[in-house]
């Protein structure tokens, strides 16, 4: 029995050697994954056996294939990061804060077009996550993946440089309209503009809800925590921290044990 | 001066950390704290600031530059836009740093879907209260039916929905 376990611990070592070196010929660290995969078996059955050298002897290897794995890893992220790191790189995220409009859709479009398809930097799968990420944190979608995006490819100083590059066109014509408001609004026609404009919004604040509650709510318990939402805010004015903390809680005790409800995954697979 | 720019900065980090679901849910909160609470801006004016925001081409947070503007001026401005956008910088960064275990943390997912939800219940809350106000004739009444109608039935654009409010506006 013994024995036999040795054999297959040899064994699978062997071949963890034969892939480490058809990997070191190929880039990527998924040959190298593999390897490690292989002699984390061995390293187990030599250790069921209890014969210590042979397990040491393999640990060492395996750390040897890490800090490789690591430095590989470094790499080819620092390639990338070579490329986006010219200031004309950084601009694409100030186009797209310029042409921004129509919503989380059009942006979403507009980096994939660039990054992905253009610049070829990020994967589809990277975008979709991004994308995920940005529905389930607060802020709105746009910018929450342009700041994902940069955190990609720059750590932080990256996601800095393209939330502060995509906010910045509608800022300064924001600082504009802001700055000419009280002359603007000073004229009959445009107060009337403005006011078909203001119900416009109302309509559109209105369908935002209706959007959301048709592809958010999907049980009773969701409408008695929205209502409860509703005539909380706007009858008892309580603060919307307060609000939002209690609905979470309400969250937690409905959905922590459901396994279906989750969206991450959906994507992975 | 400086008592407000905090009053400022707070209110407007507040809203950043709990605008769960995009970027058009920031209305209901930026109402309730502006406009209700604090009093900063007229719900016409406050109006005026997300319509702006929907015509420019950024999200709609960018609004926070205009009331930061009109209660502190340039400085206001800044501090508003800047505290509104920090909280989701900083937890997007911190989230695609661990995204692995914040997508298995089933606690936090949970408690996100339920956040997600009472901000619903806050748009509608924010409609009935902008509505008292920008919804005063049968002109304006129509016109909001007509935005519901395109809006959600006809998944027009809303970019088209807003000149259009404003070609009537010009020519009535």
């Amino acid at each position: 029995m013994e024995e036999e376990v040795r054999k297959q611990a040899e064994y699978l070592y062997l071949q963890g050697l034969r892939l480490y070196a058809q990997s070191a010929a190929s880039a990527g660290t998924e040959g190298l994954e593999l390897v490690a995969e292989t002699w984390q078996k061995a390293w187990e059955m030599y250790g069921k056996i209890g014969d210590k050298t042979k397990a040491r002897e393999l640990e060492k290897s395996m750390v040897d294939l890490y800090r490789k794995k690591y430095l590989e890893l470094h790499l080819g992220k620092e390639q990338p990061a070579g490329v986006i790191g010219k200031f004309n790189d950084w601009f694409v995220f100030f186009k797209i804060g310029c042409f921004g409009f129509g919503g989380p859709m059009a942006v979403f479009a507009l980096l994939e077009e660039q990054l992905v398809n253009e610049k070829k930097i990020l994967t589809t799968k990277d975008f979709l996550e991004g994308a995920v990420l940005g529905d389930i944190l607060p802020g709105p979608v746009t910018m929450d993946i342009v700041t994902y995006v940069g955190y990609k490819l720059k750590k932080w100083r990256g996601a800095a440089m393209s939330t502060v590059f995509f906010i910045l066109p509608s800022f300064v014509l924001m600082l504009f309209l802001a700055a000419f408001y009280d002359k603007l609004s000073m004229s009959p026609k445009i107060t009337e503009v403005f006011r078909c404009l203001g119900a416009a919004v109302t309509g559109l604040i209105v369908s935002v809800g209706f959007r959301l509650t048709r592809s958010e709510i999907k049980n009773h318990y969701e409408i008695y925590i929205l209502l409860c939402a509703f005539v909380l805010s706007l009858t008892f004015k309580l603060d919307i921290v307060i609000i939002v903390i209690l609905a979470g809680l309400a969250g937690v005790f409905l959905y922590s044990k459901d396994n279906k409800n989750d969206r991450m995954k959906e994507i992975n697979e | 001066m400086s008592g407000t720019l905090l009053k400022l900065a707070w209110v407007f980090l507040k809203i950043g950390t709990v605008s769960f679901g995009g970027g058009l849910v920031i209305i209901p909160l930026v109402q309730n704290e502006v406009v209700l609470k604090y009093g900063w801006l007229t719900n016409k004016e406050f109006l005026d600031a997300v319509t702006l925001g929907q015509i420019t081409p950024g999200p709609i947070i960018i609004s926070a530059t205009f009331i930061g503007y009109r209660v502190c001026g340039i400085l206001g401005a800044v501090v508003a836009t800047t505290s509104v956008i920090l909280p989701s910088f900083v937890m997007i960064c911190f989230a695609t740093e661990a995204i692995k275990a914040f997508r298995e943390n089933r606690i936090l997912t949970s408690f996100l879907h339920g956040a997600r939800i009472a901000v619903i219940g806050m748009i509608f809350e924010a409609a009935v209260s902008i509505g008292k106000d920008s919804l005063v004739d049968v002109k304006t009444v129509v016109i909001a039916a007509l935005s519901v109608i395109c809006l959600f039935k006809y998944k027009v654009n809303s970019i088209w929905v807003l000149l259009g409010a404003v070609i009537i506006g010009l020519v009535t």
